[in-house]
């Protein structure tokens, strides 16, 4: 933005340049320094109210609090001055007052801003000996329980429910020390986007029913992904305990889902460890080395016409060599219904629950409602579960070669099958809807003699005599890019862990 | 030239085992006759330990039986032998509480962490010294011996002096 106008201000004896309009609490991030705040979500409205915040700023007579006052040119700021580190204790004694000591059973605790912040800023102890007020805690609906107490009344799911997801459910009701969180009548947080509010109440007050006595947050591992749960592709972090995955959660990023991960594709995650999955290769019932497999399958894609059946979850990395191995094919997508977040442009949960539709498309496989039918002689199905679909074309084909995460009942006997990971064993991108190529990382190893999907794809590849010598995903992403002119001069490097438009998606869209 | 060495006579007082011989002796008929107790009658005579003595876990109730942990998972975390296995769970009232607890008591360094860490004050190092077992497994102390042990358990501080001042 050439036009803005920048303000240099001094925050804690560092000089930046921020533009005009930017909050202290803003600035002071970009000079290192995080203010310690409750209400202030930078995806939501500047509320004011939990005072958590205030800096001293030098020639105002009060402290002021940063979220909600704008730099101005020259402004000095102290963060840790003892005056404003003295007003933030009392904000925090004030906030311990009637907050249950109940660390060791909420889920919040070792990710809780006030535990973080009362550790970092606040009393060692407590001067209140006065009994605390208690109220039992509530079930708001969807998947969200209210633990009254230990609520600081931030109010931030209040303004998320009303702005930015658009259902005026929550609010505060009673007035002073009675005061909490209310539910609308005849309202509960079913709303599809309601489950964010967990994540944005800053202390365990809102908790997930999913989550709730699973697991403590320190114990939890993070990796990037995106979730492949529809075609929007949000960012999230897997996190997961012992390579067992706990929970979803959103990621931020402003070209995508800014801070916010539908309820559907949060909670939709228990078929990623479904015990009945496929962990060695087979070949007519049975267990055989990946190298007899994939030299089976080899010699079975050279005998006749190929049907192949590909799948929009699997990654743009598995679909092009699959491409390579056995040719384009047609696919389907699962179909949902549409529930857009009416505070953010150009985000909803998505029709199509699939993670990789459009970069299936890009790369010529085409959709159809049923694609196993008019099957060749050779049927190599990727991916597809074959569920619902009619499956009396197998049983007509030469070879069927099947890669996938487990076996449809529908298989016939003497089907090769090449056991691949999911997307949390893998590494790969996914195409969101508008194009976005993004990338998502390895949580945990795949059950087996499982492969990534691009490693049993190059495998096969190579086995067809297509070539296919690839030794990571990157490497493969990389000669995709140089091939298809889709997704020319991109590389993992330029995609990040934020994703980058795919060229030829911008010329389609 | 030759390496230059010196003769030098033994000397005959401090060598003599005689006199040594006889003083030890002396020390023996001395016991004979004025025994003082060293040795304790064990197993008929325990030792007497410690206050801050460390040994194995118990895991202290509630007045209904049950364990006072509630899985908070912070001793599975401080712990540095890692030999704290908790697993939490809900129970019908809704509380949190550890369906599984199991301590590998040889893993154990008995460094007491577990026990200064817990909010609930429910996991005790114990003042027991007696741990045989007929089976190597039987180390591994699940949930319901930790709570059904009765001996006395350790006192980390001296609640008079808790800064050891």
């Amino acid at each position: 933005m050439p036009d803005q106008k920048l303000v240099n201000v001094t925050i804690e004896g560092r000089p930046v340049s921020v533009p005009e309009g930017t909050t202290i609490l803003e600035a002071a991030k970009t000079a290192g320094v995080l203010i310690p705040h409750y209400c202030y979500h930078p995806g939501l409205k500047i509320a004011g109210v939990c005072r958590m915040c205030l800096v001293e700023v030098e020639k105002m007579p009060k402290l002021a609090p940063s979220c909600a006052t704008t730099v101005a040119e020259g402004q000095v700021v102290n963060v840790y001055s003892q005056k404003a580190l003295d007003a933030r204790k009392g904000v925090l004694e004030l906030l311990l007052i009637n907050h249950p000591l109940d660390c060791p059973i909420c889920d919040q605790a070792g990710e809780c801003e006030l535990q973080d912040y009362t550790f970092q800023e606040g009393r060692a102890d407590s001067r209140y000996r006065e009994p605390k007020r208690f109220n039992p805690a509530e079930d708001f609906g969807g998947d969200v329980l209210y633990v009254t107490n230990r609520c600081i009344l931030c109010t931030r799911c209040v303004r998320y429910m009303g702005d930015v997801a658009g259902d005026r459910a929550l609010c505060v009701e009673e007035r002073g020390d009675r005061a909490k969180i209310g539910i609308a009548p005849d309202h509960d947080l079913s709303h599809a986007w309601a489950a964010n509010v967990v994540d944005l109440c800053p202390v365990g007050a809102l908790v997930s029913k999913d989550f709730l006595n699973k697991a403590r947050a320190w114990e939890l591992d993070r990796t990037a992904s995106v979730c492949p749960n529809c075609s929007q592709g949000c960012n999230i972090t897997l996190e997961t305990r012992d390579g067992a995955l706990m929970r979803m959660k959103p990621r931020s990023n402003s070209e995508v889902n800014h801070f916010y991960l539908c309820d559907e594709g949060r909670l939709n995650y228990q078929w990623v460890d479904r015990g009945d999955r496929l962990e060695a290769p087979m070949v007519a019932g049975q267990a055989v080395s990946w190298e007899a497999a994939l030299t089976a399958a080899g010699a079975a894609l050279t005998t006749g016409a190929r049907h192949v059946v590909a799948s929009p979850s699997l990654s743009n990395e598995a679909l092009w060599l699959l491409k390579q191995a056995a040719g384009v094919g047609t696919f389907r997508v699962a179909q949902g219904t549409e529930a857009p977040l009416p505070g953010v442009t150009d985000l909803a949960r998505r029709a199509d629950r699939a993670p990789n539709a459009t970069g299936a498309e890009l790369l010529g496989f085409t959709r159809a409602a049923n694609p196993l039918s008019g099957a060749g002689d050779v049927v190599v199905i990727a991916g597809d579960d074959c569920a619902g679909l009619d499956t009396a074309a197998l049983a007509s084909a030469k070879h069927v070669i099947f890669l996938g995460t487990a076996a449809p009942a529908a298989l016939p006997v003497g089907a090769i099958v090449l056991p691949i990971a999911n997307f949390a064993e893998e590494e790969g991108t996914f195409t969101n809807l508008r194009g976005r190529v993004q990338r998502y990382l390895q949580a945990r190893p795949a059950p087996g003699f499982a492969r990534a999907g691009w490693l049993a794809m190059a495998g096969l590849a190579s086995a067809a005599g297509k070539g296919g010598a690839y030794t990571s995903a990157a490497a493969v992403f990389a000669a995709m890019a140089k091939a298809e002119s889709a997704f020319a001069g991109m590389s993992y490097d330029t995609v990040g862990l934020k994703g980058q438009t795919a060229p030829g998606a911008r010329v389609n869209a | 030239m030759p390496i230059q060495t010196r003769v030098v006579d033994r000397p005959t007082t401090e060598t003599s085992y005689v006199r040594a011989t006889f003083q030890g002796l002396a020390l023996t008929f001395k016991h004979l006759v004025d025994p003082h107790k060293v040795t304790v009658q064990y197993p008929e005579e325990k030792w007497d330990i410690g206050p801050r003595w460390r040994g194995t876990h118990r895991m202290l109730t509630t007045e209904d039986g049950k364990a006072k942990c509630v899985a908070c998972g912070l001793c599975p975390t401080v712990c540095p032998a890692n030999c704290i296995k908790l697993v939490p769970g809900v129970d019908e009232q809704g509380n949190r509480y550890p369906a599984v607890f199991d301590i590998d008591e040889f893993r154990c360094i008995f460094c007491g962490y577990c026990q200064e860490v817990c909010p609930e004050e429910a996991i005790h190092l114990g003042r027991h010294y007696e741990n045989a077992e007929y089976d190597r497994k039987d180390f591994v102390y699940d949930l319901k011996r930790l709570t059904s042990q009765t001996h006395p358990v350790c006192e980390l501080w001296d609640p008079a002096d808790p800064k050891g001042e």
